[in-house]
């Protein structure tokens, strides 16, 4: 068939449908809320799937984190029945032993941290008092906004140096510079003076993470770094935790073990040695957890996966509810047309050209009302993105998805209405009134 | 008149299967159709005049016998070839106009030539012409429904027009008209016979028929009477004359 016959198909067709024009759109309503559905959903999974994957990723691929956990029944009651102390826990020993016999280990950073109130002027801030070594901003890939981090010298000499996060340097510090100003730390016993050296951005999407809950299930975003040497010479290892009328002491060495590999591909065949090394120090005594960013990510890979056949599936059947729609509206056309249908054939129309005709006319259809739910899931996932603050990425194979099968379902489901009018008598067809 | 034949039929006979019972609507018809005559087909109610029209236009196949349109035996064309016919060779008036209602004038004029693979921009002359010929130069983009009856009838004849015919078929074209009206598109198809087309109208009515060179009665699907006229007698219809 000719270029210009096709064009002057579309345009007849677009006549015909605007000849009912509220008809067209309700057949269309179907077609378009598939459509606009299957891209949002796709784009609201793909962000969530992307933050999270990305807040793993700040972890490190090549790390193993782990945690001191409390176990359940580790209690030893002290002076009377109101204090409580538990002695569990990842120690300094454990670090180094990691290091020592589990091959592929690059390097190990202890962490030790304690809620502490920190003040400055007026202003304070319930804050995660961090101790730890100098290379921690390369190994939690941190960006040192301004000033220094703790050095070698300051952890040898149990210097009073400390770092702030950037949010709390803002907070503590408004409209001022922070570097070189005192801030003090409150302890049960004493207040410490610690002289702030840097400011730290922990890596934006680590900050999304659901920060490990401490005891008390709290996240702060408000660290302040000091050197592990410091740490433990001002406020030793025990955490008081004051809870409704009474007293318990969590004694831990360390909060936490990170493990860096040399490669991703060490961290997995690894994960047994780690256990063995810690293992063998402990009498079945389960205080420790790890964390492997690696297998988090590839199940969340899996999970993602799963989720977009699922999607597609969804994506399917309300297509096919909009479809099996327009073929309902489509067969009633033939019907209401019939005459039309006559008039055409006498007027030398074959078989052919009616059934091209209405299966233009539903693919119109389709395809404006895939067009629009392109658009509209698009404008949506935007405003999601951008009015919400709730990250959405829309894919492009989920919209040349979305598109494909809103012009698959319009062959598909107006194959039979065209056949149909293709196949009525022209006398008879004629003479429908 | 001219001698040539555009239509002969031989023992034209259609027969509707309904199944239980066999209807015989034509019964063995006879005749010829001349080049540039004007021909009128009556008879009583269910004679066949309309079995007998859907026929000659293509629209219907008959049950037995021949029929040679121009040089073609089209009686046993396939669906696709009869398509083509239709659209090149025929050019069809029906009763209750039926234009295309979503479509203006011109392209209600346009469709035939659409079916034949014309490109439409080379034909806008041509169709807006035919609109002039019968007197609706100046509605081409009215919609039907805007239309009177006999603007709508004016519409269906230039219609069957636009792909140069080899004849033009009428069935009942002034059925739905009053009688003004009704006389108004007799004087186009006058015009248009006087052009030398050739025309084939079914109808009930005498004024029509008046009109027609020539007369065929149908009864019981057989040819009843067959009335020529000469150009001269052609208001005064002689009932006695037989072929
Ligand atoms: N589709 C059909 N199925 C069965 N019988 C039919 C069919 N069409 C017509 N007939 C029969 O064929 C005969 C001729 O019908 P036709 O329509 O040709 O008559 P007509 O001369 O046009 O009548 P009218 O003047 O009423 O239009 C009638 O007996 C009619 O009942
Ligand atoms: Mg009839």
């Amino acid at each position: 068939m000719p270029g210009f016959s096709i064009l002057r198909l579309i345009q007849v067709g677009f006549r015909s449908l605007r000849l009912h024009k509220l008809r067209s759109a309700l057949t269309m309503l179907g077609m378009i809320i598939g459509v606009w559905a299957v891209i949002l959903l796709v784009a609201i999974g793909e962000g969530a799937s992307r933050e999270a994957q990305e807040a793993i990723k700040a972890l490190g691929a090549q790390n193993v984190i782990i945690r001191s956990i409390k176990p359940i029944s580790d209690k030893v009651q002290l002076q009377g029945e109101m204090q409580w102390e538990s002695i569990y826990g990842l120690k300094n020993s454990d670090a180094v032993r990691i290091e020592k016999t589990v091959p592929g280990v690059k390097r190990v950073l202890p962490i030790l941290r304690h809620r502490k109130n920190v003040t400055h002027e007026q202003r304070d801030k319930d804050c995660q008092l961090i101790g730890t070594f100098p290379h921690y901003p390369q190994f939690t890939q941190s960006r040192l906004v301004a000033g220094q981090f703790l050095n070698e010298m300051e952890e040898a000499r149990k210097e009073n140096a400390c770092v702030l996060t950037m949010s709390l340097a803002g907070f503590l510090f408004p409209g001022k510079n922070p570097l070189g100003q005192e801030v003090i730390v409150r302890g049960r016993e004493s207040h410490q003076i610690f002289r702030v050296k840097g400011i730290l951005e922990e890596r934006a999407d680590s900050e999304k993470l659901p920060q490990q809950a401490d005891a008390t299930g709290h996240t702060i975003l408000a660290n302040v770094y000091i050197p592990l040497s410091t740490f433990k010479a001002l406020y030793g290892i025990k955490d008081i935790d004051l809870s409704v009328g009474s007293i318990s002491v969590n004694t831990v060495e360390l909060s936490e073990i990170r493990v860096e590999f040399g490669s991703v591909d060490e961290v997995v065949p690894a994960l047994p040695l780690i256990r063995e090394a810690l293992d063998k120090v402990r009498k079945d005594k389960v205080d420790y957890e790890i964390q492997v960013p690696i297998n988090e990510l590839n199940a969340l890979k899996a999970q993602k996966a799963r989720d977009t056949w699922l999607l597609m599936l969804i994506a399917c059947i309300s297509l096919l509810v909009g479809g099996i729609g327009i073929m309902n509206i489509m067969l009633a056309t033939v019907t209401e047309r019939t005459q039309e249908i006559g008039v055409r054939r006498a007027l030398g129309a074959t078989q052919i050209d009616i059934s091209v005709q209405f299966l233009v006319e539903t693919l119109i259809l389709c395809l404006i009302g895939g067009t629009i739910g392109v658009l509209g899931g698009c404008g949506n996932a935007a405003f999601f993105h951008y009015i919400l603050h709730h990250t959405t990425i829309v894919t492009e194979w989920s919209v040349i998805a979305a598109f494909g099968l809103s012009v698959g379902v319009g062959l598909t489901f107006g194959l039979y209405p065209a056949w149909s009018a293709a196949r009525l008598d022209p006398i008879e067809a004629l003479r429908h009134a | 008149m001219a001698d040539r034949n555009i239509i002969e039929i031989r023992n034209l006979t259609k027969i509707y299967d309904l199944g239980a019972i066999q209807v015989p609507a034509l019964k063995g018809l006879n005749f010829e159709i001349e080049e540039g005559s004007y021909t009128a087909i009556m008879g009583p109610s269910g004679s066949g005049k309309s079995t007998l029209l859907n026929i000659l236009g293509c629209l219907d196949r008959p049950t037995a016998g021949a029929y040679i349109l121009g040089n073609d035996d089209v009686a046993h064309m396939s669906d696709k070839e009869l398509s083509g016919v239709r659209g090149a060779r025929i050019g069809f008036i029906f009763q209750s106009y039926n234009l295309i209602q979503q479509l203006n004038v011109i392209e209600n004029i346009h469709v035939p030539l659409f079916y034949q693979g014309k490109d439409i921009s080379d034909y806008y002359d041509h169709c807006e012409k035919l609109a002039q010929k019968v007197g609706l130069g100046d509605r081409l983009d009215h919609r039907p429904m805007e239309l009177s009856g006999g603007q709508q009838q004016r519409v269906a004849v230039a219609r069957s027009l636009v792909n140069e015919p080899l004849m033009l078929l009428a069935d009942e074209p002034t059925g739905n008209l009053d009688s003004t009206t009704e006389q108004e598109i007799l004087d186009i198809l006058d015009e248009l016979h006087a052009e030398g087309r050739t025309l084939l109208v079914v109808t009930h009515d005498d004024a029509v028929a008046e009109r027609a060179s020539r007369v065929i009665h149908l009864k019981d699907g057989q040819v009843d009477k067959d009335i020529r006229k000469q150009d001269s007698d052609r208001k005064s219809e002689n009932q006695f004359q037989e072929a």
